[in-house]
């Protein structure tokens, strides 16, 4: 890491850089959704501010409190939270989506160290690093108020673990920014990273379901693991400030320069990604693979669907090819299941030992059915995002554009029928059958719910697109009108269909609701065919809209 | 009267205030490869999209195959094949899926979808990798299979928005062999492209757009007599034709469209 000196040159390559990157976001603001983006932007930056400062607030008093009672040692259980977020928060945040690739740098004359600068300090630039510098310099300001003496000291280890965490943060950044930069592989990683934290989910109600014996166990594992979690960095900063409270000099020295050698660490390995980027490494999507002759095989025809008409069958299709490669789509689609096994194993807030569907089992299926199709609904409501600018060969193919929407809202509601019966077996399984009447109230509902959402979606998939990519997870905005065309459908069919599950209840009446929702839905088959019969008189007066806002890059 | 694949009437299209395309009035005759030219921003992408029906004329008439594009566009549809500008795959699906939904969605029935898939695959040199999805395809593979696509349902008329941008010679080769027996079999192909070369080779009919209006439309010899007959207009920069010898396409190109090249005094520093 020799050379790391700024010459002229360098100065004004930052300085082009943070000047681009400034008119970047000047030019964003030109048009509506680039304005919109920095207002949901400023309240995003209120809620972090807020965070940040509450956090900052919280963990000073923690540790004013904890160093006054000479409890110096436990300054570790502040340190732990603030170096799992500023880890986990960036890679959770934006490692789903396309990444900047570094190499585009590279064209131009950087020497290794403006270069290295330059993905340091840019990369660095995130709300993880201002919350976690912030809650720092909370935790300094806590250990000032209770032993000023040792302040200078304090703030010394506190700046080694911010910066130990910027060079952790940016090394396994730039080394899963290799594996990210592969669809492949980003798929893979997004459904792993979703994996755990769903299991995380799961740890409190399993340690609550299965009693007093598994916090037993979770304790003993704690205690073996406090060994090793005082030689990792949140346990050697903590380390390093107690030891000098206490006096222990030589610990306290020991413990700093241990956390200095992480930083080592930490810096050895960014520099051989780095170094690898800068000579030339490739990190975009990479290209087919050599051929070979003894993969070919005879391709298979499509599918067929007795009376439904080719077109309308070919798009049915795709769509269930494109659910079925997307991990982030298929994984969105079991959750459902997931919140049923989950509200099983939660105890209710209020103190009883059983959740509220344990207590009001009746209530699963219908709840259960509801949630499938709110997930589904941001397939709905966006019919045309995951074809993108292929959206043009629907204006230019011999097909109307009723058999395209009504091809997709076939391949939905057999997703939602699929839904629906895993999530009924669910039910069965984990709570108890639900009774008849339940399930043929609940599938009536079910159907005028579904009607009413496909023929809103149908119209807002025309009026208000937003590209998608079925491979991605995260940071994927429908756009305003939709959700807010979206939560309204929703609130009315939930509030329409609590009001009648309640007035059937309490007539001990359950076919009833049935009966009013098939009505409805009978009603619903009306407003939805004459919607699609419009179709394509919409979808041809908005197409050079629709064309602009699927076919961005 | 010849034969017309595609014809146009005064075709205009204003984006508010500025006219992107004004009183085009084109004439491609069946069966001719038709190159249609134009420096950037000159109206040939609007141009090719109203005819494919991407977007709505502000004015003037369509018509394609003798029919009018406002009056039967799914009958007209039928019978065209279109490469948009940037391809605009489905990313998600193999190779083979591609071709056979696209087949199906021009009313092929499964078998016959699924064996000219196969065909144009192996034609392509596209079959090596049966379960690779497209959007993992290099650009010149994309391009490959969009041709493909685009003429599964034997097309009568082409059309095709530079095809030819970033292919390699390799992949640009077999290409042009599709294109040339298309031609062969009476289909036309109405192109645009930015590589002269490419055009004044595969091309017999040309038309020259410049800021949204047609200033040349004719078969090559036709466009290089009248440049050599205005040879004493010749925009500055641009040398006069030494007698005797042919024009090259590039050249009728920047006469017609006056393009100049800079004085030597410009630029100086650049040595």
């Amino acid at each position: 890491m020799a050379g790391l000196t700024i010459s002229q040159e360098a100065r004004g390559q930052f300085a082009a850089v943070a000047h681009m990157r400034w008119q970047v976001f000047v030019n964003s603001l030109r048009s509506a959704g680039g304005r919109m983006e920095l207002v949901s932007g400023t309240v995003i930056g209120l809620v972090f501010a807020v965070a940040g400062i509450g956090g900052a607030w919280g963990l000073g008093a923690a540790a004013k409190f904890l160093v006054s009672h000479n409890q110096a040692e436990w300054l570790a259980l502040l340190l732990w939270p603030v170096f799992m977020f500023w880890q986990l928060f960036p890679v959770l945040a934006t490692a789903f989506t396309t990444n900047f690739d570094s190499s585009n740098l590279l064209r131009f004359p950087l020497d290794y160290s403006t270069f290295f600068l330059i993905r340091i300090v840019y990369g660095s630039l995130e709300p993880a690093t201002a919350l976690g510098c912030l809650w720092l310099a909370g935790v300094a300001v806590g250990i000032g108020f209770a032993a000023p003496h040792f302040l200078l000291w304090a703030l010394l280890v506190l700046l080694v673990f911010a910066i130990l965490n910027i060079l952790i943060g940016r090394m396994v950044f730039a080394w899963i920014e290799r594996w990210l930069a592969r669809r492949r592989t980003r798929e893979i990683l997004g459904i792993v990273f979703f994996v755990v934290i769903i299991g995380f989910q799961f740890i409190g109600p399993l340690v609550n379901h299965f009693g007093q014996g598994a916090r037993t166990g979770v304790e003993q594992l704690v205690t073996q693991w406090l060994p090793i979690e005082r030689v990792l960095p949140p346990g050697l900063a903590a380390s390093a400030i107690a030891g000098a409270m206490r006096d222990e000099f030589p610990f306290a020295l020991g413990a700093l320069l241990l956390l200095l050698g992480y930083g080592n660490a930490a810096l050895f390995l960014l520099n051989l990604r780095l170094r690898a980027q800068y000579h030339g490494e490739n990190l975009s999507e990479g290209t087919a693979r050599v051929p070979s002759a003894s993969e070919k095989s005879p391709v298979q025809s499509g599918w067929s669907l007795p009376g439904i008409a080719a077109p309308v069958t070919a798009i049915f299709e795709k769509e269930f090819r494109y659910l079925s490669r997307s991990g982030p789509m298929l994984f969105t689609l079991i959750m459902p299941v997931v919140i049923l096994l989950l509200f099983r194993l939660t105890p209710s807030r209020s103190g009883d030992a059983q959740s509220l569907l344990v207590r009001a089992p009746d209530l699963a299926f219908p709840l259960g059915a509801a949630y499938s199709l709110l997930i589904l609904t941001n397939l709905v409501y966006n019919n045309f995002g995951a074809d993108g600018a292929g959206v043009q060969f629907y204006f230019v193919w011999p097909v109307r554009f009723r058999q395209i929407l009504l091809a997709k809202n076939l391949a939905h509601a057999c997703v939602l029928a699929l839904e629906t019966i895993l999530v009924w077996l669910a039910v069965c399984l984990v709570f108890r059958p639900p009774s008849a009447g339940v399930t043929l109230a609940t599938l009536a509902g079910l159907s005028f719910a579904l009607l009413v959402n496909l023929s809103v979606g149908n119209l807002l998939s025309i009026l208000a697109p937003k590209k998608i990519d079925f491979g991605t997870f995260g940071r994927q905005k429908a756009s305003n009108l939709t959700v807010f065309a979206s939560f309204g459908v929703q609130i009315a069919i939930f509030g329409l269909g609590a009001i009648v599950f309640l007035w059937a209840r309490s007539h001990g009446e359950l076919w009833l609701e049935a009966f009013f929702f098939l009505v409805l839905a009978a009603f619903a088959v009306a407003a939805y065919a004459l919607g699609l019969n419009r179709a394509d008189r919409l979808a041809l007066g908005r197409r050079e809209a629709l064309l602009a806002e699927l076919s961005r890059a | 009267m010849p034969d017309l694949a595609i014809s146009t009437e005064n075709l205009t299209r204003r984006f508010g205030d500025l006219v992107a395309v004004e009183d085009v009035n084109l004439r491609v005759e069946s069966g001719q490869f038709f190159g249609f030219l134009g420096p950037n921003g000159a109206g040939k992408s609007t141009t090719i999209k109203m005819l494919t029906g991407l977007l709505a004329p502000s004015a003037g008439s369509i018509e394609v195959l003798g029919l009018p594009l406002a009056g039967d566009a799914v009958g007209i549809k039928r019978q065209i094949g279109v490469v948009p500008e940037g391809m605009a795959l489905f990313g998600r699906l193999t190779g083979a899926e591609y071709l056979n939904f696209v087949g199906r969605m021009y009313g092929l029935d499964r078998e016959t979808a699924a064996k000219r898939a196969s065909e144009l695959l192996d034609f392509m040199q596209l079959s090596d990798q049966p379960k690779a999805l497209v959007t993992d395809y290099s650009h010149g593979m994309q391009k490959k299979l969009a041709l493909a696509a685009a003429v599964i349902h034997a097309p009568k008329v082409l059309f095709l928005d530079e095809p030819f941008e970033g292919v390699d010679a390799i992949a640009s080769g077999t290409l042009k062999t599709m294109l040339q027996r298309m031609i062969a079999r009476g289909a036309t192909i109405f192109l645009t492209s930015h590589v002269l070369e490419i055009v004044e080779r595969l091309c017999s009919h040309v038309a020259i757009i410049h800021h949204g209006m047609l200033v040349a439309q004719g078969s090559l010899e036709e466009l290089r007599a009248g440049v050599e007959a205005k040879a004493d207009v010749a925009p500055a920069g641009v040398p006069a034709p030494t007698p005797g010898e042919k024009l090259t396409l590039e050249e009728i190109f920047l006469r017609i469209v006056g393009g100049t090249r800079p004085a030597e005094t410009e630029l100086s520093w650049l040595g």
